[in-house]
């Protein structure tokens, strides 16, 4: 039975190539899953899906017929029901305010407050969910909340119910209860398409599997004749050239940092890891492992509940950012706008803040903020109009480059970069990684979290694997391929930390 | 960036002219009287009162261009000039340490609000929303209706510091902007203040001791605000529980105009000071037009809402 077919969609932004003409079908009544690495386009066909964004070339059709998506409210009228990843649901209104916002049920402009709660309290009998429909959205767990969305979908009579990564903020038992809803509702004759990176979980749902990679279609397998290591394959895609060896010697010298048994619940737990000086460690993990909150926490943002950290040998206790900054630890966070940038400030004073800082100034010498910002700016190959401009005026690689140069500026002996190249071209980039390498080869510790792996396994000499708030894994050398890398990420059974 | 400010300063400056050259020509006597705007007893007479404001909108500035919002300054002007008035006047306190009990007062508020907010986490509004009744209720407390006669006990031809009276608070308004200023200019911690202001996330992720320069803001806004008490107890000859009602809107209004964002940011101490000065001439002037007095507060309010919308346009347009 034809269902939803996506027929050579197209959409770019900017330069970069978002979705290169994708054609696949989801069949009248299965659960189909699409998988793919970070960045590989499935949001992006998930927006096209929902209404939110339009293709710029290609067609979507249901049933032969063709869906042209303006708005999500004309998707949810057309029959397509998302569950986001972020629950996006309204905690300040009741269970039946949630599943019928933005198309409450009145008469005369009244709103029907009896007819929406006898409604709710079907659907909710019908997904097994004991919650009464008067609750408060934000009493409810995260897994309840998360249903309430599948309600909502459901109520607005969807034909494809969509689920983008709803697993991702669940707890082992809550996915269970989600899983039992989602059979019921396959049984039921309900069209799925499942989003997800967790293979085990598509393995277990889902009748057929679309991978994406690059904004490409790279096949449709069934679930039956397929084993994981095939979509892994698939999903990573091209054979890489052979990485070029990465030759450290581990000198006679303390870690520049060492974490045993480091623990933040709910985020990390038994984290232990040493890196030398001049090692360019990487931390690849999928979105929600746990990375950036471990990185926060070794920089003092966050208290840990137990382990060691030893900064060159010395357990410390890290107190505040600025008491890691003065240990010599810096912190290139992820989101540069929101975590790393004042843009009420003008570059020379951005790019000397941390280090300023740091040393505990009182006075402000103007003449030397200027000479070093102007150093900065040269040494860093910065694009600015000049240390003045506002850092709303740089493209995002040199904006990125300010955050990577006002840390550096510090002197740091460790240095934690988050997805140093989130964002970026692909010039900015290659200057970003060779900035690390020469860094590193002057005798600097880092640590790169990425889930980006090609940028992992070429600028790093070994990779730690994080999932869910663990290290899974740790691979080097020619062990470190792509496909070996996400295995482990994505499977379910775990591997001792080596 | 600082050639930005002043040049943000220098236009309220030109406002501030504009404003003076206006009253001048409408209020130019007939024959030759003398001015009865443009003379040095009313300059100084506006420059005396407009320190009330000026004193307590220097802090103000600093905690909205740190981000965040002071609405205590009224109570605490009220409460400090009572505490200071009353120790002075009925419990035969010297002259000096009354003044030190009252500037206590306002420590005392500022902490209360930075522990409310730093470590209570609430939002600046509320917890100075909170600390404004309290600092007001005690005031109200203590003085029982009554109301502590300061000139009465202050001997005539009080010249502290070698100086005529009269011209004290303009002084000690000049001082504490010019000091300020600096501080916030070129010291780090006005730095910090104003990278707090725009934005907090990084701050944090730059080592900034967020927590501890935003409590220093609240306590000197409060400290701030309490020397305006004591000036106001002086100027007026009474130190009384309900003086200065409404003070922190007019204060909070003059940083605006002086070019401080409420987003935080940005803004400046010398600027919020001009602005209580374009406030001063208007309060002094208005009520020498014949029908004006009662237009009064529609000028003041319409006065803010043209100068920011200008500021607006003109920041725009430099984009």
């Amino acid at each position: 039975m034809p269902g939803l077919e996506f027929r050579d969609v197209r959409k770019s932004f900017g330069a970069v190539k978002a979705l290169r003409g994708v054609s696949f079908e989801v069949r009248e009544g299965e659960a189909h899953a699409l998988v793919g690495e970070n960045g590989a386009g499935k949001s992006t066909l998930l927006k096209i899906l929902a209404g939110i964004q339009r293709p710029d070339s290609g067609e979507l059709r249901w049933a032969g017929e063709r869906l042209s998506l303006g708005s999500p409210k004309e998707a949810l009228e057309r029959g397509v029901g998302m569950v986001y990843q972020e629950m996006l649901c309204f905690p300040n209104l009741t269970v039946a305010g949630n599943i019928f916002a933005g198309r409450e049920i009145t008469s005369g402009g009244r709103l029907r407050n009896g007819e929406m709660r006898r409604r709710t309290r079907i659907l909710l009998k019908e997904l097994h969910l004991a919650v009464h429909p008067d609750a408060i959205a934000e009493s409810l767990s995260a897994a309840h909340r998360q249903l309430l969305q599948v309600a909502r979908a459901l109520a607005f009579d969807c034909r494809i119910l969509v689920l983008d990564e709803p697993t991702t903020s669940l707890t082992d038992s809550e996915a269970e209860h989600l899983f039992t809803v989602l059979h019921r509702l396959k049984a039921r004759g309900t069209t799925l398409l499942y989003v997800s990176h967790r293979l085990p979980e598509v393995f277990r749902l889902c009748d057929r599997i679309t991978v994406l990679r690059d904004g490409s279609y790279a096949g449709t397998f069934p679930r039956t004749d397929v084993p994981p290591d095939a979509i892994v394959r698939a999903m990573v895609g091209r054979d890489l050239p052979p990485r070029e060896e990465h030759t450290i010697q581990t000198r006679e010298v303390p870690p520049a940092l060492e974490l045993e048994g480091f623990t933040r619940q709910p985020c990390f737990r038994g984290i232990s890891l040493r890196i030398s000086p001049g090692e360019i460690v990487g931390l690849f993990g999928l979105v929600g492992s746990g990375r950036s909150e471990l990185l926060e926490t070794i920089f003092g943002l966050h208290v840990p509940q137990g382990g060691a950290l030893r900064v060159k040998g010395r357990p410390v206790a890290i107190r505040s950012a600025r008491h890691a900054a003065r240990l010599g630890i810096a912190l290139v966070p992820e989101e540069r706008q929101r975590q790393g940038l004042f843009f009420n400030l003008a570059l020379r004073h951005n790019l000397v803040l941390p280090s300023r800082t740091a040393e505990g100034r009182v006075v402000i010498d103007a003449r030397g903020e200027r000479r070093d910002a102007q150093h900065l700016l040269e040494r860093w190959r910065i694009k600015a109009a000049g240390i003045d401009a506002p850092p709303d005026s740089l493209s995002g690689g040199n904006q990125q480059k300010v955050v990577l140069a006002k840390w550096l500026a510090t002197s740091p002996s460790v240095l934690l970069l988050d997805e140093p190249t989130k964002g970026v071209d692909v010039g900015a980039k290659f200057e970003i990684h060779e900035i690390v390498r020469r860094q590193a080869a002057a005798g600097l510790a880092c640590l790169v979290a990425s889930s980006d792996l090609p940028e992992v396994l070429s600028l790093c000499h070994r990779v730690l694997i994080m999932r869910e708030g663990a290290i899974v894994g740790e691979l080097a050398g020619a062990e470190a391929t792509e496909e070996a890398v996400m295995h482990i990420a994505t499977s379910t059974e775990l591997r001792g930390a080596s | 960036m600082r050639r930005l400010w002043e040049v943000r300063e220098l236009s309220t400056v030109a406002i501030l002219l504009l404003e003076i050259l206006f009253f001048a020509w409408y209020l130019w006597p007939e024959g030759d009287r003398t001015h009865p705007f443009l003379n040095a007893g009313n300059a100084l007479l506006i420059l005396k009162y407009s320190s009330i404001y000026g004193i307590a909108a220097v802090g103000a500035a600093i905690v909205i261009i740190s981000g965040g919002i002071d609405l205590s300054p009224g109570a605490v002007i009220a409460l400090a000039g009572v505490v200071s008035g009353g120790l002075f006047v009925e419990a035969g306190w010297t002259l000096p340490s009354s003044m030190a009990a009252g500037l206590l007062v306002g420590v005392a508020a500022g902490t209360l609000s930075s522990a409310l907010i730093v470590l209570v986490r609430l939002p600046p509004f509320i917890a100075t929303l909170g600390v404004m009744g309290i600092t007001r209720g005690a005031a109200f407390i203590i003085t029982e209706g009554r109301y502590f006669d300061v000139s009465s006990k202050l001997i005539g031809g009080w010249r502290p510091a070698g100086l005529p009276a009269d011209w004290v608070p303009p002084a000690v308004m000049i001082l504490l902007a010019v000091v300020f200023q600096i501080l916030m200019t070129r010291f780090q911690w006005g730095r910090a203040v104003f990278s707090i202001g725009g934005n907090e996330t990084a701050a944090l992720f730059s080592g900034i001791a967020v927590g501890r320069i935003k409590a220093s803001v609240y306590i000197i806004s409060g400290l701030l605000a309490s020397v305006a008490g004591i000036v106001l107890a002086v100027v007026q000859g009474q130190g009384k529980a309900d003086l200065a009602t409404g003070y922190e809107l007019d204060i909070i209004a003059s940083a605006v105009v002086g070019g401080a964002s409420l987003a935080g940011g940005r803004g400046s101490v010398l600027g919020a000071v001009l602005g209580t000065l374009i406030f001063g001439v208007l309060r002094n002037a208005l009520p020498q037009i014949p029908g004006a007095t009662f237009y009064d507060r529609m000028i003041v309010g319409l006065v803010v809402i043209v100068i920011v919308v200008m500021d607006q346009l003109l920041l725009k347009r430099g984009k």
